[in-house]
């Protein structure tokens, strides 16, 4: 790796903003050649957008991206190809039902006549049009040429099988495969490819990468796997609320000062907030409302307890993918648990779905808003209206008047900005698309709410009316369970602190409000 | 997008589910207005009224009812295509049980003659019809079944029974037509209470669909697991049983339509009751405005949307047309509805009547 | 060894449903050769290929539809189009070879205007596919009310024309087995099939765009004209099958290949193309259409199970198929906690439980089917042995007996379980007439009601054009009709058929009133 200026890629001043939301504000990056950076931040720090503004998905409103030294628009994702930038993403957009090697080569099949080899691509395109009608393609060639490429990057298979009867690490290996092929790619994008791997396959890849880094080519790693970031990226780069927090060089960087700037710190000082929590702390009742003993599913997350007490909040912090939505999902029921037993108000929980939880009065507001939160063509009454509808049944319908006025109710509650109840929720922006799906959750009068990810996505001022309105509740009687990546938040509004890291829980804390704790117990004794 | 109750304006009407469909038939019913002489009137005879507009309704009164349960089905983001299929079990059902003799090989002399009595049947009427439902709603609920747990794609599950329905239909029959003598089983399809019976009937299969639909909870879980079934199931929407219960009625519909089709010809005709009456249907409810992908529908709209496709066949007939025409004109109607439905004309209509400052 | 062939099967076991196909011929095959033995003539399995090379081509072109993820309804409007207009330009005198051209390049015009609106104006292929059914339906009678016959001799010639297979037969004698022009044409559609899907981009970019129509687009393939030319392909091939039907039925009619795409459809799904896409082989739709064939064939020979058990037979095995294919391949919609979670192993059997119950389900089904029906039709229901054969009409002898003094109506029965025949003959004087062959009957009745009789018989059009013959090979319950009346100085003779959708509807009417007054054999 070259001392001198080596950069190839360089996004100056680039901001993007969607109805309602400010995506990016004037972000920076820059790529040397034979380098790894990675990209990292919490959900909604802004790294897809970034990522799809480099890959001609999205258009930046301002700002410039310079490619070799020369500014560039990139205009589509067939463009960023041409220009040399690949992206390898979690979910493969490779066709499963191809064999591995057509999923490497398809469009560009080395054909053949009789005994002759013919490159289409070399031709003039008149000649082409013509010897076109004649050739077939030269399967023989293409399985040696794919089990080529495989190779070189450290993979043996059979690439005459489906790509679908393949691990998703192999896959994953298939798609870095046509990247290099197609594109002859100077930028490669890793979007969370570590994501579905274990261990050795995670290993495979970092070998791959840095095999690559060798040849020159440039990588954009992004990942929420902190320790991975460490074992292979030069450099990080930081972003967090559509802004840029820095870029450091990786061994300059301690572990602990990445998270922090990563998820931010609190403010300090008692504001109100912190007056309520201290005056609800008193109301907590001894007895718990929700109790887990034990309660696990294989591959989601290790067997854990969990007490809940009535009027209490309890946070669960833990970076993406220790385990918090699969914990939801679990006390929830839209999964079931492998072992253990769930009691909820002194019952032991036998039937796992969310219709029995509603009832039972443990609602859940999911983390994936539009696929699992909001029915987009209905409206807003709806909307708010329909767990509440789904807990009474097919014929204790509300009537309409009825419908307005709980609709109405909640509007007014949590501040929902629309032209009225009749509004389809699609058209709504996302923070208060949030709003209407927990007055969904509040209407049905739960006595534990289970919030995922809550806040993403929305502005500071409506973050902070959703973190009171938790307290309130819990004010109130009721309990909450409160999960989000943002550290500062869940210390804020929670009265303990369960931490997970790795699909386990590893820690408890009451009342603690030192970050730096917290922290470590998340990052674990490498920190 | 509902609108809100109080106000009458122009946006709402454009904006309305109903526009379209009305649009349509405005369309046909302008046609009719200048080219064919006479449609519009009416007459009345023996305490019936008579009419080109009342031939529409009367004529059209199996697809209104396809389409009531069609709509349903396709809201839930499926389709039924076995409908037709399900019409003649339900009319070969309900013409042996009025007539089993017509499979014996050899008849006493005085069944013989019985057979031909208007006033003879084997099983009484009520009977006929409770047996008739209930075999239809069990093909639907059949249907239902293979789509919402076992997980197969719609169309091809329906197609099963739309393929083997009619063999079973023969099968029921032994392969013959079933002739129907039995007076009172004639009135369904023939008879008048001034206006013709049947149009009864639909009026109070729709006012059925109607009360369950939009006086329960059904019709909002219905649109919301056509829109969006993740989400639904977070609500504690149980999706797969409100998608049974939608081929169920479906079929059901399938069979009160078989009784009145098979009362109009008088005979059990397994092989063409309800020919490619399914595909009608489904126009109707495309027409109506509810989208083959699910989510909204309107039970209103669709009954539209059938009276489109039957006034613009009497319509057509009207000014002489010869009835073999009828297929190449749809034809070209569909056309014209899918071009006008589509992502590209629709936006281009919204876009111009869509008031200033709404975000779209 | 258990390793080994395990390995082996799971390198191909995308190959699965297609050997499942194979097998289900093979061993249906099997079976008929043992309990029919007429079946073990050569040329039966020839027949299956020259009786049905429309439904082969067809099948072929409906592949490459639905491998593309989508569907083609309008192939029985097309292929009846075709008929007609071949038809209708033949007797315009039309030189044959050009009235074929004209007709392939209609095909391909319907299919690439179809495909046209599916790929660009993204309607969906159920609705455009639909329309154009209707459209070209309609076009045939624009063209032709009734069947046009065709008598020319390019069509003669492609149809008639025996090829000899070497070593099944004796030129010398032009006997022996043999298949026709048209076979050959079919089964070069297919091999050219396979070298597409199989050898050509185009051919790959069908598989891709079905398997997941985003990453193929992603991957920079021609997504939309490659959907543009599959639909062209299938109009194509429709059109062709249409000829193939033109020729082999020697005539055009509007009303021919009713419902034929379920059976195209039927035939590609049993053949192991997967519904959604992606999925599928050329080689596995031939065996798809033959094994629709076979079935036919073997209700035929079994001679008693009317023609809707071959309908209702093809919607099970389709279903079975259709399990089966969705439960060995592709992702569905699913909720959480349906599928099993990452990492949860449970046996072989335990995963398949929901397939088992889900086959076993449909034949306890179809056997409750089999007796509620049975038991509905009571004794007299089922079939006789195979193997009897009808007696023919007694045409002339009943032309004979017109020309006695006083003879009005003459009504022969013949057919069903038992192959019986019957023949009855009223006079204007009440006397009633019949003999089966092997009894004589009498019955006397007044000649008022005669007349009665004949006067209803002319109200319901029986001398008009609503009357018309009809024929077609009768299934084992039904029976065949041969019915003069002479009334008002009008002679007509009308033949019809039991469970056809042909005959004219009022038909029965008169079937009905005849029955009605004649006496009854024991």
């Amino acid at each position: 790796m070259a001392e001198t200026d080596s950069t190839i890629l360089k996004m100056t001043g680039i901001s993007k903003s969607f109805p309602g939301v400010q995506a990016l504000e004037n972000v920076d990056l820059s790529l040397k050649q034979g380098e790894i950076l990675a990209l990292v931040g919490e959900n909604g720090a802004g790294k897809s957008t970034l990522i799809k503004v480099l890959t001609g998905v999205e258009h930046p409103d301002t700002g410039t991206i310079t490619l070799f030294g020369r500014d560039t628009r990139v205009r589509s994702p067939q463009h960023a190809v041409d220009l040399g930038i690949s992206t390898v993403y979690q979910e493969n957009n490779l066709c499963m039902n191809l064999s591995v090697a057509e999923n490497i080569i398809i469009g560009r099949e080395p054909m053949r006549f009789l005994w002759w080899k013919v490159n289409l691509e070399g031709l003039s395109p008149s000649a082409r049009r013509i010897i076109r009608m004649l050739v077939y393609i030269d399967w023989q060639t293409m399985h040696a040429l794919a089990k080529k490429l495989l190779l070189e990057l450290g993979v043996d298979i059979d690439v005459t099988q489906p790509l679908g009867s393949y691990s998703v690490a192999i896959q994953q290996m298939v798609a870095i495969a046509r990247a290099l092929e197609i594109s002859n790619a100077k930028i490669l994008i890793f979007d969370e490819p570590t994501s579905s791997l274990d261990l050795d396959e995670t290993r495979q890849l970092f070998d791959v990468m840095k095999q690559l880094k060798q040849k020159g080519v440039g990588i954009v790693f992004i990942t929420h796997f902190l320790n991975q970031v460490y074992e292979v990226s030069d450099r990080i780069t930081v972003l967090r609320n559509g802004k840029l927090v820095g870029t450091y060089e990786t061994r300059q960087l301690p572990h602990l000062d990445l998270i922090a700037k990563m998820i931010g710190r609190s403010l300090s000082g008692l504001d109100e907030m912190t007056k309520i929590k201290l005056r609800t702390m008193k109301t907590i009742k001894k007895e718990p409302c929700l109790t887990a003993r034990g309660v696990g599913r294989a591959g989601a997350i290790k067997p854990f307890d969990l007490d809940l007490h009535r009027g209490e909040v309890v946070g669960l912090a833990g970076l993406l993918g220790s385990g918090r939505t699969e914990i939801a999902s679990l006390l929830y029921g839209t999964e079931t648990p492998d072992v253990g037993t769930l009691i909820v108000e002194n019952q032991a929980v036998k039937n796992f779905s969310p219709l029995d939880s509603i009832k039972r009065g443990v609602v859940l507001c999911p983390e994936d808003r539009k696929g699992e939160g909001i029915v987009d063509d209905l409206t807003v009454r709806e909307n708010i209206i329909l767990a509440l509808q789904a807990s009474r049944g097919w014929f204790r319908y509300l009537s309409t008047p009825q419908q307005y006025e709980i609709a109405e109710r909640y509007i007014k509650l949590l501040n929902i900005s629309t032209p009225s109840a009749d509004q389809a929720v699609k058209n709504l922006s996302g923070g208060n698309q949030q709003k209407v799906i927990l007055a969904r959750w509040l209407a049905a009068n739960p006595e534990v709410m289970i919030l995922d990810e809550p806040t993403r996505g929305i502005d500071v001022g409506t973050k902070t009316e959703i973190q009171k309105l938790v307290l309130t509740l819990a004010e109130e009687g009721k309990s909450c369970v409160f999960i989000s990546s943002e550290l500062e938040e869940v210390i804020r509004t929670s009265h303990r602190i369960v931490v997970l890291r790795d699909r386990e829980k590893v820690g408890e804390f009451v009342g603690e409000t030192d970050e730096q704790k917290i922290m470590k117990t998340m990052a674990g004794s490498e920190a | 997008m509902k609108t809100t109750k109080p106000f009458i304006s122009w946006r709402t009407i454009t904006e309305s589910r109903l526009f379209f469909p009305l649009l349509a038939l405005a369309i046909i019913l302008a046609f009719d207005l200048i080219f064919v002489p006479g449609f519009f009137n009416f007459s009345t005879m023996d305490g019936h009224l008579y009419g080109s507009i009342i031939d529409v309704l009367r004529n059209g009164s199996s697809i209104m009812l396809l389409a009531i349960g069609m709509t349903l089905v396709i809201a839930t983001g499926g389709v039924d295509l076995s409908v037709g299929a399900v019409m003649a079990i339900a009319a070969s059902v309900a013409a042996l049980m009025m007539n089993p003799y017509v499979l014996a090989t050899e008849l006493p002399p005085n069944l013989a003659k019985l057979v031909f009595d208007p006033h003879f049947t084997y099983s009484p009427l009520w009977l006929v019809i409770i047996v008739t439902l209930l075999i239809s709603t069990i093909c639907g609920l059949w249907n239902g079944l293979l789509v919402a747990y076992g997980r197969i794609q719609a169309m091809v599950a329906t197609l099963i029974l739309m393929i083997a329905g009619r063999g079973i239909a023969q099968l029921i029959t032994n392969g013959i037509r079933i002739q129907i003598f039995y007076d009172p089983y004639a009135f369904i399809g023939n008879g008048w209470i001034i206006l013709p019976f049947p149009l009864y009937i639909v009026t109070v299969v729709f006012l059925a669909a109607w009360i369950i639909t939009r006086r329960t909870a059904i019709g909002l879980f219905i649109e919301s697991v056509g829109i969006n079934f993740r989400s639904s199931f977070f609500s504690g929407i149980d999706e797969k049983k409100i998608k049974l219960l939608a081929y169920a009625f479906c079929g059901f519909c399938a069979g009160v339509a078989g009784l009145i089709a098979s009362s109009n010809i008088k005979t059990s005709d397994a092989n063409n009751i309800g020919l490619t009456l399914e595909l009608d249907a489904i126009l109707a409810v495309v027409i109506g405005g509810t989208l083959m992908s699910g989510g909204r529908f309107s039970l209103l709209a669709s009954v539209i949307g059938a009276l489109v496709i039957q006034a613009m066949t009497t319509s057509i007939l009207s000014i002489g047309v010869p009835a073999f025409a009828i297929q190449a004109i749809k034809g070209v109607f569909v056309i014209f509805v899918i071009v006008l439905y589509s992502d590209q004309v629709r936006g281009f209509i919204r876009r111009i009547t869509a008031p200033k400052g709404v975000t779209l | 060894m258990m390793s080994r062939v395990g390995s082996l099967v799971s390198k191909y076991r995308r190959f699965i449903p297609l050997s499942a196909t194979v097998l289900l011929f093979i061993v249906a095959y099997i079976y008929g050769l043992f309990a029919f033995p007429s079946m073990r003539d050569p040329q039966v399995f020839l027949n299956m290929f020259r009786n049905y090379p429309f439904l082969l081509i067809s099948a072929v072109g409906m592949t490459f539809v639905i491998l593309t993820g989508g569907i083609d309804l309008s192939v029985s409007g097309v292929v009846a189009l075709t008929t007609v207009a071949s038809a209708a330009l033949l007797r315009g005198g039309m030189h044959p070879a050009l009235v074929i051209v004209l007709m392939l390049l209609m095909g391909i015009a319907l299919g690439a205007t179809m495909g046209s609106f599916i790929a660009f104006m993204k309607v969906q292929p159920f609705i455009a596919t639909l329309a154009g059914m209707w459209f070209a339906r309609g076009m045939c009678f624009f063209i032709s009310d009734d069947a046009i016959a065709i008598n020319n001799w390019w069509w003669k010639v492609l149809g008639q024309t025996k090829f000899l297979i070497p070593g099944l037969s004796d030129p010398a004698a032009k006997t022996g087995d043999f298949i026709s022009p048209l076979v050959i044409v079919s089964l070069t559609v297919v091999l050219i099939a396979i070298y597409v899907s199989q050898f050509t981009r185009f051919g790959r970019t069908v598989y891709a765009v079905g398997g997941n129509e985003q990453s193929a687009r992603l991957m920079g393939l021609p997504v939309e004209s490659t959907k543009v030319i599959v639909y062209t392909i299938s109009g194509f091939c429709s059109a062709l099958a249409g000829l193939a039907l033109s020729i082999a039925v020697a005539s055009g009619h509007g009303l021919y290949a009713q419902m034929f795409e379920l059976d195209v459809i039927a035939s590609v799904v049993m053949g192991g193309t997967l519904l959604s896409g992606g999925t599928g082989y050329m080689f596995g739709t031939l065996f798809g259409v033959l094994v629709n064939v076979l079935i036919q064939t073997l209700i035929q020979f079994q001679g008693s199970l009317s023609s809707w058990w071959t309908k209702i037979v093809i919607g099970v095995l389709t279903l079975i198929f259709i399990g089966v294919q969705s439960q060995l391949a592709a992702r569905r919609a699913r909720l959480p906690g349906e599928a099993g979670a990452a990492g949860t192993e449970k046996s072989f059997w335990a995963r398949r439980w929901k397939l088992i119950t889900a086959v076993g389900g449909v034949v306890v089904a179809l056997v409750a089917v089999i007796f509620i029906v049975r038991g509905l039709q009571g004794p007299d229901g089922g079939g006789a042995a195979a193997g009897c054969t009808d007696p023919a009409f007694r045409q002339e002898l009943a032309a004979q007996l017109m020309q006695e003094p006083g003879a009005v109506l003459t009504y022969e029965k013949n057919g069903g379980p038992n192959c019986t025949g019957e023949l009855f003959v009223i006079y204007s004087d009440g006397r009633i007439v019949g003999d089966n062959g092997t009894a004589k009957i009498e019955k006397q009745i007044t000649p008022e009601e005669v007349q009665a009789l004949l006067s209803a018989i002319d109200d319901l059009g029986w001398y008009t054009d609503e009357f018309y013959d009809t024929w077609h090979a009768r299934c084992g319950q039904c029976f065949g009709y041969y019915i003069t009346v002479a009334y008002d100085g009008q002679v007509k003779t009308v033949r019809g058929v039991d469970g056809g959708t042909d005959a004219p509807t009022r038909y029965w009417d008169v079937v009905t009133l005849i029955y009605a007054v004649i006496p009854k054999f024991n």
